[in-house]
């Protein structure tokens, strides 16, 4: 079994506290890299082939080189716990468990990025999550662990709720929603780290991602590059739910394969039914067969089929599923969550889910099929952001690799 | 709950919004949990709330109406006692959540979106709250529960007075 | 300045220039709603994506800057297919409405809709339906459905007039323009709301309904509303009169001017026109007999005029003359006066209420032409009375001849009670105006003025712009304009003489008089005001 190191705290009776987390060795790596150079810092998380897990996968050391080097203007932290990717439910579990995993791992970024202030965004239904987080960051002011004394020039913490809505996962829309507006992603150029909140240079990382920070500093980059695969290094935290028997999150090295994670790690498909689809990556992951799962789940596997590791949500479908009706429920999603700032999205997706719904209602038309794919072909690429790339993902997926299931429903004019 | 169709921060709540506004670099940041606030102060937010949040932030009303509208946890209406959210979004649907709505519009006798005559829940369907390892779930107030049957729905709508 | 070639053409663009104003100096059109020179950048519409060379994807040619050596097509076959899937999303929840909407004809989803040949639509589900027909204020109209939420509307209201009314309530596709509950759209500017909006969502009021658009007719001029001269364009309906009630203007809209108005007018300029087609309009000389006005022919009027005249030394005429007349007619009057030895006229009566400036358009001056006055020099002449001494010399009997020209003295800011003792004290009373009014109703004899937007001539705004304005009909009736009349009159009494003022056949040649006789206007011509007008010199 695997060394759990995002995951060592999850199990362990009251590690959301300063002192359990300190017992277990916490904060020593804001020990170490509090006396680093910010410039090293970034050269160790580049070495270490940390990605992005929040969904983009982006290399997180090379992200934050885009801060304009030499800028005196106040860069901000800003942590994405705007965790709403279908499927996915691992940020849940740092923030409710190993809060000051999250904390040492924000002083590590915000010393790299000479950032002072951090906002950690945290979604509006993450009630009891928010509760804790809160606690541990009392719990770190009050041990001088946060505020005008930190190293650096001080660091201070900015917990904001969120109030309901997918979009402000993404990374500009998250940062609108923090300046008080509607969630609407920014049109890039200037991209966040040249000119994000309020203006300032602003570097957005997921919550998972900088909880790797900290045993990256202290056990080293090499190390946790070694864990992984060519273009990604360390463990991930796999959340993986539906049709498997053991459903709750994985830690794997992110060479682990989607196969393995379903039968090894979670036990399998319930009642021994055979596997008919899996999301691998989040809701906006395009769908894979079981002739595809042999893959590795880092950056790079899933891509070989078309699809994306994202946020590496795993749903495991078996063959009581009906795909169009399943369709119809993450085409209800996007047509609910998108924004509505830009037209092909806003126009589109209410479009599509009234077409995958009347499929499933028995009234879909011959047609209907290849204008869902056609429409979502051309919006691809065209909008603000990629919301709708992520709803393209599905629309095509599901449609293309189950097509005569579709194609039966619709000659039948009942649903499954 | 105060009257929220003349609405007025007590002086300790007005502090806290200006420590709140304080902690943004634009004061304008802390429009959402100052709308938290108001919704916890009143039980949802009328437009005259809305008027009196756009004075203290001296926005325009027509702009703090745009980011009530838009997130689906502010209630523009009064809300029952409780609110009792179903998620219907892929893993929940896919482990039951159909089945579990059904009950709860036969149990509450509302169909999702509305409020029980006697003003004790808010029935709603939600997307992805995340804890799809439970599926299927909901979120009774502030607390998640997963793994539900019936009976365990029972449990819990009798648990809320 | 970067270099950079689109469509293959080379052209050299200043630095932040964005890549719609590049292709358009180009020659080429890049189709887009969202985008606004006049605006902050809002990326929403997707319709103007371009071809970059070694960009992958089409990129939204509002948000990106020229840069040296960039390469861009912005009529590739892909450019195309992607502006043809762009506007299949805009028609998705669009109603069709053409046929009961006003903007039918100069409607940028028809136009470009119709370039793409998307003429059968494949969305056949119900479309999104939304409130239709909300008025949002006195000027503007809504149809929520018909709007593609291109944010132009809201933008306006947030940087230009800085009233934040609008705003896009809700998501996806029930996301919705409108007001805050209770409030309404009554800012000085809402008007220009209507001009942006680049469909049938926000329409005018005043023009629902009326004529359909391309019945109209365009004239460029120059709103004579205050003194800051905005540019307009005159719409008018000659083509179907049993529209619109018979009224020859239909609209008002704004005519771009980088220093002057830039795309925007103000609502008391954008309605201000009903005057011109109104009831009062006085469309013939008329004399009073018997106290009963009587229509006569120009001929007689003028002889009369004269008549009357001549009976009177010069120190007994006092005239008020009018900053909304044109420099022509200025110059002209202001020829006959000194020719006559007049020295009792002026032009400023003051109004009931003060106007203020704000910040934008709207000038405390109500007048168009007020520095025109003053440097045609109709300000009292040497010894000569104020037109509050000419009221009160009337009342005294001292001034005998009366002329005003254009005001209404009972409701402007003398006291009625001077006002009323002028004009029971004057022997002879003469108006000359576009519109009869209580001042008019106590003239001997009353002459008819050809409306600003009936004829040729310049007016010099606050700044000492001088601009042309043009005909966009032909004067009602008999009127005519004041410059013509004062030939007419000159020519009677002997005094046209060679004075070119006097014996012009057309406004040009007035202007080409005042330019060479007043330094100010030295060296200009109509030719040389062109489009965009002329600053007087020093």
């Amino acid at each position: 079994m695997a060394e759990l190191i995002l995951s060592r705290n999850f199990s362990v009776p009251d590690a959301h506290t300063l002192r359990v987390y300190r017992e277990g060795g916490g904060y020593k790596g804001w020990d170490k890299a509090k006396g680093m150079e910010p410039a090293a810092i970034t050269e160790e998380v580049k070495k270490s082939n940390l990605r992005g897990l929040g969904g983009a996968g982006f290399p997180t050391g090379v992200k934050w080189g885009f801060i304009p080097k030499g800028s005196t203007a106040p860069k901000y932290l800003v942590v994405n716990a705007d965790e709403g990717e279908p499927g996915t439910f691992k940020d849940r579990y740092i923030l409710e468990r190993d809060p000051h995993a999250l904390i040492e791992g924000m002083l590590i970024a915000a010393r790299a990025i000479d950032s002072r202030l951090g906002f950690v965004y945290i979604r509006g239904e993450y009630v009891q999550p928010w509760r804790v987080f809160s606690a541990a960051v009392k719990e770190a002011y009050d041990a001088g662990l946060l505020g005008a004394g930190v190293p650096g020039g001080g660091f201070d913490i900015v917990v904001h709720r969120g109030a309901g809505a997918y979009i402000c996962g993404e990374e500009t829309g998250l940062i609108s929603s923090l300046e008080g507006k509607k969630g609407w992603p920014k049109v890039k150029p200037p991209f966040p780290a040249v000119k994000g909140a309020f203006g300032h240079p602003t570097i957005v990382n997921n919550v998972e991602t900088l909880a790797c920070l900290p045993p990256i500093v202290t056990r080293g980059a090499e190390w946790f590059a070694g864990l992984g695969t060519k273009t990604q290094g360390g463990t991930r935290l796999y959340s993986v739910s539906g049709h498997v028997v053991k459903p709750g999150v994985v830690e794997a090295p992110v060479s682990v394969t989607l196969r393995s994670l379903i039968y090894d790690h979670c036990g399998g498909i319930r009642g021994g039914r055979p596997l008919k689809a899996v999301v691998p990556g989040g809701s906006s992951a395009a769908i894979l067969t079981p002739d595809e799962i042999d893959i590795a789940m880092d950056v790079d596997g899933p891509k070989s089929k078309g699809s994306m590791i994202g946020s590496a949500g795993i749903v495991v479908m078996d063959d009581t599923v009906s795909i169009p009706d399943a369709l119809m429920v993450v085409a209800r999603f996007y047509a609910h969550e998108s924004c509505g700032q830009c037209t092909p999205c806003r126009e589109s997706t209410g479009w599509i889910y009234k077409m995958t719904h009347r499929i499933v209602e028995g009234k879909g038309r011959k047609e209907d099929l290849d204008t869902i794919l056609d429409v979502a072909k051309r919006g691809a690429g065209t909008t603000i952001c990629a919301f709708y790339d992520g709803a393209v993902g599905p629309y095509i997926s599901y449609i293309e690799k189950f097509r005569e299931e579709f194609e039966a429903l619709i000659r039948s004019g009942a649903h499954a | 709950m105060a009257d929220a169709t003349a609405p007025q921060f007590s002086p300790e709540q007005l502090a806290e919004v200006r420590r709140l506004q304080g902690l943004y670099p634009d004061r304008q940041g802390a429009l959402l949990p100052v709308l938290h606030m108001a919704q916890d102060a009143w039980g949802y937010i009328s437009l005259e709330i809305e008027e009196y949040v756009a004075t203290l932030f001296e926005m325009s009303p027509a702009h703090v109406h745009e980011v009530v509208t838009f997130y689906t946890m502010y209630f523009q209406k009064p809300k029952g006692r409780h609110v009792v959210a179903v998620c219907h979004n892929l893993t929940c649907h896919l482990m039951g959540a159909k089945g579990i709505v059904e009950h709860m519009k036969a149990r509450l006798g509302v169909e999702p979106g509305e409020t029980t005559a006697d003003g004790r829940i808010t029935f709603l369907t939600v997307e992805c709250l995340c804890a799809c390892e439970q599926a299927p779930m909901l979120q009774a107030d502030d607390r998640y529960e997963g793994l539900l049957t019936p009976e365990k729905v029972d449990r819990i709508l009798q648990g809320l007075a | 300045m970067p270099k950079l070639t689109v469509n293959g053409k080379e052209i050299t663009v200043p630095d932040g220039t964005n890549l719609i104003e590049a292709a358009k100096a180009a020659g080429a059109e890049v189709p887009h709603y969202c985008y606004h020179p006049g605006l902050s950048i809002a990326g929403q519409c997707r319709l103007c994506m371009v071809d970059i060379d070694k960009v992958p994807r089409p990129q939204i040619a509002c948000n990106t800057q020229a840069a040296e050596g960039m390469v861009v097509q912005t009529e590739s076959e892909r450019v195309k297919d992607t502006r043809r899937s762009m506007m299949e999303f805009h028609l998705i929840n669009h109603p069709l409405d053409c046929p009961v909407c006003d903007q039918a004809g100069e409607c940028w989803l028809q136009i470009y809709y119709m370039k793409h040949g998307l003429y059968d639509p494949r969305m056949t589900d119900e479309k999104v339906h939304k409130p239709k027909a909300v008025p949002l204020g006195p000027h503007v109209i809504l149809d929520a459905e018909r709007c593609i939420l291109c944010s132009r509307c809201v933008r306006f209201c947030d940087e230009i007039t800085g009233t934040g009314e609008l705003g896009i309530f809700h998501r996806g596709d029930h996301s919705e323009i409108g007001l805050f509950p209770g409030t309404a759209l009554e800012n000085a500017y809402s008007g220009n709301v209507i001009d942006i909006c680049p469909v049938g969502a926000l329409t005018d009021r005043d023009f629902r309904f009326q004529v359909r658009v391309w019945y109209l007719d365009t004239a460029k001029s120059v709103c004579n509303g205050c003194a800051r001269g905005c540019n307009i364009e005159i719409h008018t309906n000659k083509h179907r009169t049993h529209h619109n009630q018979g009224k020859r203007v239909a609209r008002i809209k704004p005519r771009f001017h980088a220093e002057v108005n830039k795309w925007w007018i103000c609502d008391a300029g954008r309605y201000g026109f009903r005057w011109i087609d109104d009831e009062s309009r006085l469309a013939a000389p008329g004399v009073t007999v018997d106290g009963q006005s009587v229509e006569t022919t120009w001929d007689d009027a003028v002889a009369t005029f004269a008549g009357r005249m001549s009976r009177y030394r010069p120190e007994e005429i006092g005239v008020l003359a009018s900053p909304q007349m044109s420099n022509e007619d200025l110059w002209a009057l202001r020829r006959l006066l000194d020719s006559l030895g007049v020295m009792h006229r002026d032009f400023a009566v003051p109004p009931r209420e003060p106007g203020e400036d704000d910040k934008l358009l709207i000038r405390a001056d109500k007048n168009p032409n007020t520095r025109g006055a003053q440097l045609a020099g109709l300000g009292p002449a040497a010894g000569g009375l104020d037109a509050g001494g000419i009221l009160d010399a009337a009342a005294a009997k001292k001034i005998k001849l009366l002329w005003v020209l254009h005001h209404d003295l009972t409701a402007s800011g003398f006291a009625a009670s001077r006002v009323s003792a002028a004009l029971a004290g004057a022997e002879t009373i003469v108006f000359q105006g576009t519109n009869a009014n209580p001042t008019s109703a106590r003239a001997a004899l009353v002459l008819p003025s050809a409306a600003y937007a009936e004829r040729d001539g310049t007016f010099t705004n606050f700044e000492g712009r001088v601009q042309r304005f043009r005909p966009a009909m032909a004067p009602l009736g008999e009127a005519q304009p004041d410059w013509v009349t004062f030939g007419l009159l000159a020519a009677r009494l002997g005094k046209a003489g060679t004075d070119v003022a006097l014996t012009a056949q057309r406004a040009d040649e007035v202007f080409a008089a005042l330019a060479a006789a007043v330094p100010a206007f030295s060296g200009m011509l109509y030719r040389t005001l062109g489009d965009t007008g002329q600053m007087v010199s020093a």
